[in-house]
Protein backbone atom coordinates (compact mmCIF):
# COMPACT_ATOMS: atom_id res chain seq x y z
CA UNK A 1 0.00 0.00 0.00
CA UNK A 2 1.41 3.01 -1.12
CA UNK A 3 0.34 6.22 0.44
CA UNK A 4 2.71 9.45 0.99
CA UNK A 5 2.53 12.67 2.26
CA UNK A 6 4.44 15.51 1.51
CA UNK A 7 4.43 19.41 2.80
CA UNK A 8 3.53 22.29 -0.48
CA UNK A 9 3.00 25.82 0.18
CA UNK A 10 1.41 25.06 3.94
CA UNK A 11 -0.65 21.60 2.66
CA UNK A 12 -0.27 18.78 3.35
CA UNK A 13 -0.26 16.95 -0.48
CA UNK A 14 -1.68 13.15 0.25
CA UNK A 15 -1.00 10.60 -2.21
CA UNK A 16 -1.86 7.24 -3.31
CA UNK A 17 -0.59 4.97 -5.62
CA UNK A 18 -3.39 2.86 -6.08
CA UNK A 19 -5.80 2.92 -8.95
CA UNK A 20 -8.47 1.32 -6.94
CA UNK A 21 -9.33 3.31 -3.64
CA UNK A 22 -12.06 0.24 -2.15
CA UNK A 23 -12.90 -2.04 0.75
CA UNK A 24 -8.98 -3.65 0.52
CA UNK A 25 -7.37 -0.67 1.04
CA UNK A 26 -9.83 2.00 2.61
CA UNK A 27 -9.17 0.79 6.14
CA UNK A 28 -5.27 1.24 5.90
CA UNK A 29 -5.96 4.77 3.52
CA UNK A 30 -8.34 5.89 6.56
CA UNK A 31 -5.79 5.08 9.05
CA UNK A 32 -3.19 6.81 7.58
CA UNK A 33 -5.32 10.30 6.80
CA UNK A 34 -6.02 9.94 10.34
CA UNK A 35 -2.34 10.04 11.69
CA UNK A 36 -1.99 12.93 9.30
CA UNK A 37 -4.81 14.79 10.99
CA UNK A 38 -3.88 13.75 14.47
CA UNK A 39 -0.63 14.71 14.04
CA UNK A 40 -1.46 18.40 13.20
CA UNK A 41 -2.07 18.05 9.33
CA UNK A 42 -5.18 20.96 9.28
CA UNK A 43 -4.67 21.67 5.31
CA UNK A 44 -4.47 18.58 3.50
CA UNK A 45 -4.96 18.11 0.12
CA UNK A 46 -5.73 14.41 -1.31
CA UNK A 47 -4.49 13.52 -4.71
CA UNK A 48 -6.50 11.10 -6.56
CA UNK A 49 -4.69 11.04 -9.97
CA UNK A 50 -3.64 7.79 -9.94
CA UNK A 51 -7.38 6.00 -8.83
CA UNK A 52 -9.49 4.86 -11.43
CA UNK A 53 -11.98 3.16 -9.37
CA UNK A 54 -13.55 4.49 -5.90
CA UNK A 55 -16.30 2.22 -4.30
CA UNK A 56 -18.41 3.26 -1.10
CA UNK A 57 -15.90 2.50 1.47
CA UNK A 58 -13.33 4.30 -0.88
CA UNK A 59 -15.69 7.62 -0.20
CA UNK A 60 -16.56 6.87 3.35
CA UNK A 61 -12.94 7.43 4.22
CA UNK A 62 -12.30 10.55 2.05
CA UNK A 63 -15.84 11.92 4.10
CA UNK A 64 -14.63 10.22 7.38
CA UNK A 65 -11.06 12.37 7.46
CA UNK A 66 -13.76 15.48 6.65
CA UNK A 67 -15.91 14.75 9.65
CA UNK A 68 -12.81 13.92 11.61
CA UNK A 69 -11.02 17.56 11.03
CA UNK A 70 -14.60 18.54 12.57
CA UNK A 71 -14.52 22.00 10.62
CA UNK A 72 -11.03 23.01 11.75
CA UNK A 73 -8.53 23.35 8.61
CA UNK A 74 -9.71 22.46 5.26
CA UNK A 75 -9.59 19.33 3.22
CA UNK A 76 -9.37 19.53 -0.80
CA UNK A 77 -9.73 16.66 -3.13
CA UNK A 78 -7.83 17.08 -6.23
CA UNK A 79 -6.95 15.40 -10.16
CA UNK A 80 -10.09 12.79 -9.98
CA UNK A 81 -10.21 10.72 -12.82
CA UNK A 82 -13.33 10.34 -14.38
CA UNK A 83 -15.06 7.42 -12.88
CA UNK A 84 -14.28 9.19 -9.93
CA UNK A 85 -15.52 12.71 -10.90
CA UNK A 86 -18.70 10.56 -12.19
CA UNK A 87 -18.75 9.20 -8.04
CA UNK A 88 -18.87 12.95 -6.95
CA UNK A 89 -21.30 14.16 -8.97
CA UNK A 90 -23.90 11.31 -8.35
CA UNK A 91 -23.25 11.84 -4.24
CA UNK A 92 -22.45 15.65 -4.89
CA UNK A 93 -19.32 15.79 -2.88
CA UNK A 94 -18.78 18.95 -4.29
CA UNK A 95 -21.31 20.00 -1.61
CA UNK A 96 -18.79 18.68 0.86
CA UNK A 97 -15.26 19.54 -0.82
CA UNK A 98 -13.45 21.64 -2.95
CA UNK A 99 -12.70 19.26 -5.88
CA UNK A 100 -9.82 20.52 -8.00
CA UNK A 101 -8.96 19.09 -11.44
CA UNK A 102 -4.78 19.38 -10.24
CA UNK A 103 -2.89 19.84 -7.22
CA UNK A 104 -1.43 22.84 -7.99
CA UNK A 105 -4.96 24.40 -9.00
CA UNK A 106 -6.08 23.03 -5.02
CA UNK A 107 -3.33 24.35 -3.59
CA UNK A 108 -3.73 27.94 -5.42
CA UNK A 109 -7.41 27.75 -4.89
CA UNK B 1 -4.48 -39.98 14.25
CA UNK B 2 -4.72 -41.54 10.67
CA UNK B 3 -1.08 -41.62 9.21
CA UNK B 4 0.08 -42.65 5.66
CA UNK B 5 3.78 -44.06 5.15
CA UNK B 6 4.96 -43.60 1.45
CA UNK B 7 8.14 -45.54 1.09
CA UNK B 8 8.91 -47.79 -1.54
CA UNK B 9 11.64 -49.47 0.89
CA UNK B 10 9.34 -52.75 2.08
CA UNK B 11 11.59 -53.13 5.21
CA UNK B 12 11.61 -49.73 5.94
CA UNK B 13 8.23 -48.56 5.21
CA UNK B 14 7.36 -51.51 7.75
CA UNK B 15 9.30 -51.17 10.75
CA UNK B 16 7.99 -47.11 10.81
CA UNK B 17 4.73 -48.62 10.12
CA UNK B 18 5.04 -50.82 14.00
CA UNK B 19 6.51 -47.96 15.35
CA UNK B 20 3.26 -45.72 14.58
CA UNK B 21 1.03 -48.45 15.25
CA UNK B 22 2.60 -48.88 19.17
CA UNK B 23 1.81 -45.49 19.53
CA UNK B 24 -1.76 -45.83 18.68
CA UNK B 25 -2.30 -44.30 15.05
CA UNK B 26 -3.95 -45.67 12.61
CA UNK B 27 -1.54 -46.63 9.84
CA UNK B 28 -1.51 -46.97 5.92
CA UNK B 29 0.98 -47.87 3.66
CA UNK B 30 1.78 -46.94 0.18
CA UNK B 31 4.69 -47.84 -1.79
CA UNK B 32 4.80 -44.72 -4.26
CA UNK B 33 3.27 -41.77 -4.99
CA UNK B 34 0.68 -43.08 -6.67
CA UNK B 35 -0.35 -45.52 -4.61
CA UNK B 36 -0.28 -43.53 -1.78
CA UNK B 37 -2.76 -40.44 -3.57
CA UNK B 38 -5.29 -44.09 -4.54
CA UNK B 39 -5.14 -44.93 -0.62
CA UNK B 40 -5.86 -40.95 0.26
CA UNK B 41 -9.04 -41.06 -2.14
CA UNK B 42 -10.14 -44.62 -0.04
CA UNK B 43 -9.43 -42.85 3.38
CA UNK B 44 -10.20 -39.18 3.46
CA UNK B 45 -9.17 -39.55 6.77
CA UNK B 46 -5.86 -39.62 6.69
CA UNK B 47 -4.04 -36.19 7.85
CA UNK B 48 -0.61 -37.02 8.06
CA UNK B 49 1.32 -38.47 5.44
CA UNK B 50 5.33 -39.38 6.25
CA UNK B 51 6.78 -39.83 2.84
CA UNK B 52 10.17 -40.67 1.29
CA UNK B 53 11.66 -38.84 -0.87
CA UNK B 54 13.09 -40.61 -3.75
CA UNK B 55 10.35 -43.44 -5.23
CA UNK B 56 9.22 -44.85 -8.72
CA UNK B 57 6.91 -43.85 -10.63
CA UNK B 58 6.15 -40.41 -8.48
CA UNK B 59 8.33 -39.56 -5.84
CA UNK B 60 7.63 -37.33 -2.54
CA UNK B 61 8.19 -34.14 -3.96
CA UNK B 62 5.67 -34.57 -6.75
CA UNK B 63 3.34 -36.63 -4.38
CA UNK B 64 3.35 -33.58 -1.96
CA UNK B 65 2.18 -31.12 -4.75
CA UNK B 66 -0.40 -33.42 -6.00
CA UNK B 67 -1.92 -33.43 -2.32
CA UNK B 68 -1.76 -29.59 -2.06
CA UNK B 69 -3.55 -29.19 -5.50
CA UNK B 70 -6.25 -31.53 -4.87
CA UNK B 71 -9.09 -30.57 -3.37
CA UNK B 72 -8.57 -32.95 0.02
CA UNK B 73 -11.36 -32.20 2.48
CA UNK B 74 -9.11 -30.33 5.68
CA UNK B 75 -5.34 -30.06 5.87
CA UNK B 76 -3.04 -33.00 5.32
CA UNK B 77 0.07 -32.13 7.21
CA UNK B 78 3.51 -33.42 5.22
CA UNK B 79 6.27 -34.66 6.54
CA UNK B 80 9.36 -35.49 4.12
CA UNK B 81 11.86 -38.45 4.58
CA UNK B 82 15.55 -37.09 3.48
CA UNK B 83 18.99 -37.42 3.56
CA UNK B 84 20.96 -35.47 6.01
CA UNK B 85 23.18 -33.70 3.73
CA UNK B 86 20.30 -32.86 0.94
CA UNK B 87 19.45 -29.52 1.72
CA UNK B 88 18.60 -29.19 -2.22
CA UNK B 89 15.78 -31.32 -1.41
CA UNK B 90 14.89 -29.71 1.86
CA UNK B 91 14.48 -26.24 0.02
CA UNK B 92 12.08 -28.37 -2.99
CA UNK B 93 9.80 -30.04 -0.46
CA UNK B 94 9.24 -26.80 1.07
CA UNK B 95 8.53 -24.88 -1.72
CA UNK B 96 6.42 -27.97 -2.95
CA UNK B 97 3.88 -27.51 0.19
CA UNK B 98 5.88 -29.91 2.84
CA UNK B 99 5.50 -28.77 6.82
CA UNK B 100 8.54 -30.67 7.97
CA UNK B 101 11.66 -32.93 7.47
CA UNK B 102 12.51 -36.13 9.28
CA UNK B 103 15.99 -37.17 8.17
CA UNK B 104 17.36 -40.79 7.22
CA UNK B 105 18.17 -42.82 8.95
CA UNK B 106 14.71 -42.10 11.25
CA UNK B 107 15.31 -41.46 14.52
CA UNK B 108 12.13 -42.40 16.38
CA UNK B 109 12.16 -40.26 19.11
CA UNK B 110 13.14 -37.06 16.87
CA UNK B 111 9.82 -38.47 14.19
CA UNK B 112 7.43 -38.74 17.82
CA UNK B 113 8.44 -34.85 18.06
CA UNK B 114 7.11 -34.02 14.86
CA UNK B 115 4.29 -35.99 14.77
CA UNK B 116 3.56 -34.32 17.87
CA UNK B 117 4.04 -30.63 16.82
CA UNK B 118 1.97 -32.00 13.22
CA UNK B 119 -0.96 -32.98 15.16
CA UNK B 120 -0.86 -29.75 17.27
CA UNK B 121 -1.52 -27.69 13.83
CA UNK B 122 -4.00 -30.21 12.68
CA UNK B 123 -6.01 -29.81 16.01
CA UNK B 124 -5.68 -26.34 15.85
CA UNK B 125 -6.76 -25.76 12.64
CA UNK B 126 -9.82 -28.17 12.71
CA UNK B 127 -10.90 -26.11 15.85
CA UNK B 128 -10.47 -23.29 13.45
CA UNK B 129 -12.76 -24.84 11.01
CA UNK B 130 -15.65 -25.15 13.82
CA UNK B 131 -15.86 -21.75 14.91
CA UNK B 132 -16.08 -20.51 11.38
CA UNK B 133 -18.39 -22.94 10.71
CA UNK B 134 -20.64 -22.17 13.59
CA UNK B 135 -19.90 -18.09 12.44
CA UNK B 136 -21.00 -19.03 8.90
CA UNK B 137 -23.85 -20.81 10.17
CA UNK B 138 -25.07 -17.83 11.89
CA UNK B 139 -24.33 -15.76 9.25
CA UNK B 140 -26.57 -18.10 7.35
CA UNK B 141 -29.64 -17.87 9.06
CA UNK B 142 -29.47 -13.93 9.25
CA UNK B 143 -29.27 -14.17 5.98
CA UNK B 144 -32.64 -15.97 5.87
CA UNK B 145 -34.38 -13.42 8.02
CA UNK B 146 -33.10 -10.58 6.35
CA UNK B 147 -34.92 -12.80 3.22
CA UNK B 148 -37.77 -13.10 5.31
CA UNK B 149 -37.65 -9.23 5.96
CA UNK B 150 -38.14 -8.79 2.21
CA UNK B 151 -41.40 -7.24 1.11
CA UNK B 152 -42.81 -10.03 -1.35
CA UNK B 153 -43.84 -8.98 -5.26
CA UNK B 154 -46.96 -7.15 -4.86
CA UNK B 155 -49.78 -5.56 -6.35
CA UNK B 156 -51.15 -2.61 -3.84
CA UNK B 157 -53.29 -0.44 -5.43
CA UNK B 158 -52.29 -0.77 -9.17
CA UNK B 159 -48.70 -0.74 -8.45
CA UNK B 160 -46.78 -3.76 -9.63
CA UNK B 161 -43.82 -4.47 -6.99
CA UNK B 162 -41.23 -6.69 -8.02
CA UNK B 163 -37.53 -6.91 -7.54
CA UNK B 164 -34.45 -9.23 -7.80
CA UNK B 165 -31.79 -9.02 -4.49
CA UNK B 166 -28.86 -10.92 -4.18
CA UNK B 167 -26.59 -10.29 -1.01
CA UNK B 168 -22.84 -10.55 -2.44
CA UNK B 169 -22.23 -13.44 0.37
CA UNK B 170 -24.36 -14.02 3.29
CA UNK B 171 -25.26 -10.83 4.24
CA UNK B 172 -26.01 -7.68 2.49
CA UNK B 173 -26.46 -4.14 2.88
CA UNK B 174 -29.30 -3.48 0.33
CA UNK B 175 -32.71 -3.28 1.53
CA UNK B 176 -35.99 -2.13 -0.60
CA UNK B 177 -39.14 -2.01 0.40
CA UNK B 178 -43.23 -0.71 -0.86
CA UNK B 179 -45.71 0.11 1.11
CA UNK B 180 -49.26 1.59 1.26
CA UNK B 181 -49.54 5.33 3.17
CA UNK B 182 -52.86 5.94 2.52
CA UNK B 183 -56.08 5.02 0.16
CA UNK B 184 -53.91 6.41 -2.91
CA UNK B 185 -50.27 7.69 -1.66
CA UNK B 186 -47.88 4.41 -1.39
CA UNK B 187 -44.26 4.65 -0.84
CA UNK B 188 -41.58 3.19 -2.04
CA UNK B 189 -37.38 2.85 -1.79
CA UNK B 190 -34.27 1.14 -2.33
CA UNK B 191 -31.01 1.81 -0.04
CA UNK B 192 -27.64 0.54 -0.28
CA UNK B 193 -25.07 0.48 2.93
CA UNK B 194 -21.79 1.21 2.42
CA UNK B 195 -19.90 -2.07 2.89
CA UNK B 196 -21.28 -5.74 3.26
CA UNK B 197 -21.46 -7.83 6.23
CA UNK B 198 -23.10 -7.93 9.63
CA UNK B 199 -22.90 -4.38 10.31
CA UNK B 200 -24.07 -3.46 7.15
CA UNK B 201 -27.03 -5.74 7.23
CA UNK B 202 -27.65 -4.94 10.84
CA UNK B 203 -28.30 -1.15 9.69
CA UNK B 204 -30.23 -1.41 6.74
CA UNK B 205 -32.76 -3.68 8.58
CA UNK B 206 -32.93 -1.23 11.42
CA UNK B 207 -33.92 1.38 7.98
CA UNK B 208 -36.31 -1.48 6.40
CA UNK B 209 -38.23 -1.12 9.89
CA UNK B 210 -38.67 2.43 10.14
CA UNK B 211 -39.31 2.89 6.73
CA UNK B 212 -42.12 0.45 7.01
CA UNK B 213 -45.23 2.33 7.63
CA UNK B 214 -47.29 1.98 10.83
CA UNK B 215 -43.38 1.92 12.75
CA UNK B 216 -42.10 5.15 11.90
CA UNK B 217 -45.83 6.91 11.52
CA UNK B 218 -43.69 10.16 12.86
CA UNK B 219 -41.00 9.28 9.72
CA UNK B 220 -43.35 9.44 7.00
CA UNK B 221 -46.37 11.30 8.11
CA UNK B 222 -46.79 14.36 9.79
CA UNK B 223 -49.54 14.94 12.16
CA UNK B 224 -52.13 17.63 11.56
CA UNK B 225 -55.16 19.59 13.25
CA UNK B 226 -57.42 19.08 10.34
CA UNK B 227 -58.68 15.94 8.52
CA UNK B 228 -57.35 13.71 7.46
CA UNK B 229 -55.24 14.43 9.98
CA UNK B 230 -52.02 13.44 8.99
CA UNK B 231 -49.71 14.94 5.74
CA UNK B 232 -47.85 12.51 3.84
CA UNK B 233 -44.19 14.05 3.99
CA UNK B 234 -42.49 14.68 1.13
CA UNK B 235 -39.31 12.52 0.35
CA UNK B 236 -37.14 15.31 0.09
CA UNK B 237 -38.34 15.72 3.94
CA UNK B 238 -38.29 11.90 4.69
CA UNK B 239 -34.21 11.88 3.25
CA UNK B 240 -33.33 14.77 5.36
CA UNK B 241 -34.61 13.98 8.53
CA UNK B 242 -32.81 10.24 8.18
CA UNK B 243 -29.72 11.98 6.94
CA UNK B 244 -29.81 13.91 10.78
CA UNK B 245 -30.80 10.83 12.45
CA UNK B 246 -28.26 8.60 11.40
CA UNK B 247 -25.11 10.48 11.11
CA UNK B 248 -22.28 8.27 10.65
CA UNK B 249 -18.99 8.47 13.23
CA UNK B 250 -15.51 9.27 11.30
CA UNK B 251 -14.13 6.10 12.24
CA UNK B 252 -17.20 3.29 11.04
CA UNK B 253 -18.22 5.07 8.43
CA UNK B 254 -22.12 3.57 8.01
CA UNK B 255 -23.69 5.81 5.45
CA UNK B 256 -26.01 4.86 2.80
CA UNK B 257 -27.40 6.00 -0.30
CA UNK B 258 -31.32 5.61 -1.21
CA UNK B 259 -34.34 6.46 -3.71
CA UNK B 260 -37.51 7.24 -2.05
CA UNK B 261 -40.52 7.73 -3.83
CA UNK B 262 -44.14 8.36 -3.43
CA UNK B 263 -46.72 7.36 -6.29
CA UNK B 264 -50.47 8.12 -6.23
CA UNK B 265 -51.89 5.15 -7.35
CA UNK B 266 -54.89 6.95 -8.99
CA UNK B 267 -52.66 9.78 -10.81
CA UNK B 268 -50.06 7.84 -11.19
CA UNK B 269 -47.44 11.35 -10.20
CA UNK B 270 -44.42 10.32 -8.29
CA UNK B 271 -42.37 12.09 -6.44
CA UNK B 272 -38.89 10.93 -5.66
CA UNK B 273 -36.03 12.45 -3.88
CA UNK B 274 -32.26 10.34 -3.72
CA UNK B 275 -29.45 10.70 -1.54
CA UNK B 276 -26.32 9.45 -4.18
CA UNK B 277 -28.16 6.19 -5.73
CA UNK B 278 -28.13 5.61 -9.22
CA UNK B 279 -30.57 7.87 -10.98
CA UNK B 280 -33.59 5.67 -11.26
CA UNK B 281 -34.82 4.91 -14.63
CA UNK B 282 -38.14 5.46 -16.32
CA UNK B 283 -39.59 3.24 -18.82
CA UNK B 284 -42.21 4.52 -21.17
CA UNK B 285 -44.05 0.95 -22.88
CA UNK B 286 -45.60 3.61 -24.88
CA UNK B 287 -42.67 6.24 -26.15
CA UNK B 288 -40.22 3.04 -26.16
CA UNK B 289 -38.14 5.78 -24.21
CA UNK B 290 -36.14 5.34 -21.22
CA UNK B 291 -35.27 8.46 -18.85
CA UNK B 292 -33.13 8.81 -15.94
CA UNK B 293 -34.60 10.48 -12.84
CA UNK B 294 -32.18 12.64 -12.55
CA UNK B 295 -30.85 13.17 -8.62
CA UNK B 296 -27.54 13.89 -7.08
CA UNK B 297 -27.63 14.53 -3.27
CA UNK B 298 -25.35 13.60 -0.67
CA UNK B 299 -25.19 9.93 1.02
CA UNK B 300 -27.19 10.17 4.13
CA UNK B 301 -25.25 10.14 6.63
CA UNK B 302 -22.17 11.67 5.84
CA UNK B 303 -22.91 14.87 7.11
CA UNK B 304 -25.63 16.33 8.99
CA UNK B 305 -28.10 19.52 7.79
CA UNK B 306 -27.99 18.24 4.05
CA UNK B 307 -30.90 19.45 2.21
CA UNK B 308 -32.58 16.53 -0.79
CA UNK B 309 -34.65 17.90 -3.60
CA UNK B 310 -38.05 16.61 -5.48
CA UNK B 311 -38.61 15.51 -8.77
CA UNK B 312 -41.79 14.66 -10.12
CA UNK B 313 -42.91 13.15 -12.84
CA UNK B 314 -46.37 11.59 -14.14
CA UNK B 315 -46.40 7.82 -15.26
CA UNK B 316 -48.66 7.04 -17.95
CA UNK B 317 -50.16 3.80 -17.72
CA UNK B 318 -47.95 0.91 -18.07
CA UNK B 319 -44.78 2.74 -17.31
CA UNK B 320 -42.00 1.57 -15.23
CA UNK B 321 -39.48 2.51 -13.14
CA UNK B 322 -36.51 0.83 -12.39
CA UNK B 323 -34.34 1.46 -9.31
CA UNK B 324 -31.12 -0.06 -8.69
CA UNK B 325 -27.94 -0.14 -6.46
CA UNK B 326 -24.89 0.02 -8.21
CA UNK B 327 -24.19 -3.67 -7.43
CA UNK B 328 -25.58 -3.96 -11.18
CA UNK B 329 -23.85 -1.82 -13.29
CA UNK B 330 -20.70 -1.58 -10.97
CA UNK B 331 -20.31 -5.75 -11.23
CA UNK B 332 -17.19 -6.97 -13.71
CA UNK B 333 -16.48 -9.20 -16.45
CA UNK B 334 -13.47 -11.30 -16.35
CA UNK B 335 -11.18 -8.47 -18.23
CA UNK B 336 -12.76 -5.69 -15.31
CA UNK B 337 -14.86 -4.35 -17.38
CA UNK B 338 -17.83 -3.22 -15.41
CA UNK B 339 -21.60 -3.59 -16.84
CA UNK B 340 -22.52 -0.07 -17.10
CA UNK B 341 -25.27 2.13 -17.62
CA UNK B 342 -25.28 1.79 -21.33
CA UNK B 343 -25.18 -1.93 -21.27
CA UNK B 344 -28.30 -1.78 -18.34
CA UNK B 345 -30.26 0.72 -20.57
CA UNK B 346 -30.01 -0.83 -23.99
CA UNK B 347 -31.24 -4.41 -22.15
CA UNK B 348 -33.91 -2.61 -20.83
CA UNK B 349 -34.95 -1.16 -24.29
CA UNK B 350 -35.27 -4.93 -25.01
CA UNK B 351 -37.83 -5.21 -22.15
CA UNK B 352 -40.62 -3.21 -22.95
CA UNK B 353 -43.12 -5.63 -24.92
CA UNK B 354 -41.98 -8.19 -21.80
CA UNK B 355 -44.10 -8.42 -18.33
CA UNK B 356 -42.26 -7.61 -15.21
CA UNK B 357 -40.99 -10.51 -14.51
CA UNK B 358 -39.65 -11.29 -17.46
CA UNK B 359 -37.44 -8.37 -17.81
CA UNK B 360 -36.40 -8.86 -14.30
CA UNK B 361 -35.15 -12.50 -14.92
CA UNK B 362 -33.90 -11.03 -18.25
CA UNK B 363 -31.35 -8.77 -16.28
CA UNK B 364 -30.56 -11.51 -13.96
CA UNK B 365 -29.74 -13.48 -16.73
CA UNK B 366 -27.32 -10.63 -18.44
CA UNK B 367 -25.97 -10.10 -15.13
CA UNK B 368 -24.58 -13.67 -14.42
CA UNK B 369 -23.58 -14.09 -18.06
CA UNK B 370 -21.54 -10.78 -17.62
CA UNK B 371 -19.71 -11.90 -14.44
CA UNK B 372 -19.89 -15.57 -15.31
CA UNK B 373 -20.87 -16.41 -11.83
CA UNK B 374 -23.91 -16.10 -9.55
CA UNK B 375 -22.16 -15.27 -6.28
CA UNK B 376 -20.87 -11.30 -7.35
CA UNK B 377 -18.98 -9.33 -5.33
CA UNK B 378 -21.53 -6.66 -4.02
CA UNK B 379 -25.10 -6.77 -3.67
CA UNK B 380 -26.62 -6.86 -6.80
CA UNK B 381 -30.57 -5.44 -6.20
CA UNK B 382 -33.38 -3.90 -8.16
CA UNK B 383 -36.94 -2.76 -7.64
CA UNK B 384 -39.34 -2.44 -10.57
CA UNK B 385 -42.96 -1.00 -10.26
CA UNK B 386 -45.01 -0.76 -12.75
CA UNK B 387 -49.01 1.61 -12.79
CA UNK B 388 -51.40 -0.34 -14.21
CA UNK B 389 -54.34 1.73 -13.38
Amino acid sequence: MAFEAKSEAGYTIVSLDETRLDASISEPFRLYLFDQIDSGANQVVIDLGSVRFMDSSGLGVLVAALKKMAGKGALKLAAPQPAVSDLFNLTSMNKLFTISSTVAEAIEG
Amino acid sequence: MDILIVEDARDQRMMLAVVLKKQGHQVFEAADGQEALEVMAQHPTIRIVISDWMMPNMDGIALCESIRQSKIGGYVYFILLTGKSDRQAMVDGINSGADDFVNKPVDFAELNARLNAGIRIIELKSALENKIQTIEKDLESAAETQARLLAEPAKIQQVDFNWYFKPSRFLGGDMFGYHALDEQTLSFYQLDVAGHGVPSALFSFTLNNLLREGSSASLLKDTVSEPPFYRVKEPDEVLASLNDQFQARPDAMLYFTIAYGIINSRTGSVTMSQAGHPPPLWLSGRSRTIRKIAGGGVPLGMMPGMTYSNVTIDLQPGDRLFLYSDGVTECENSDGEMFGEARLESLLAETFDHSVADMIKRVEQSIIGWTGADVFIDDVTYLVLEWQP
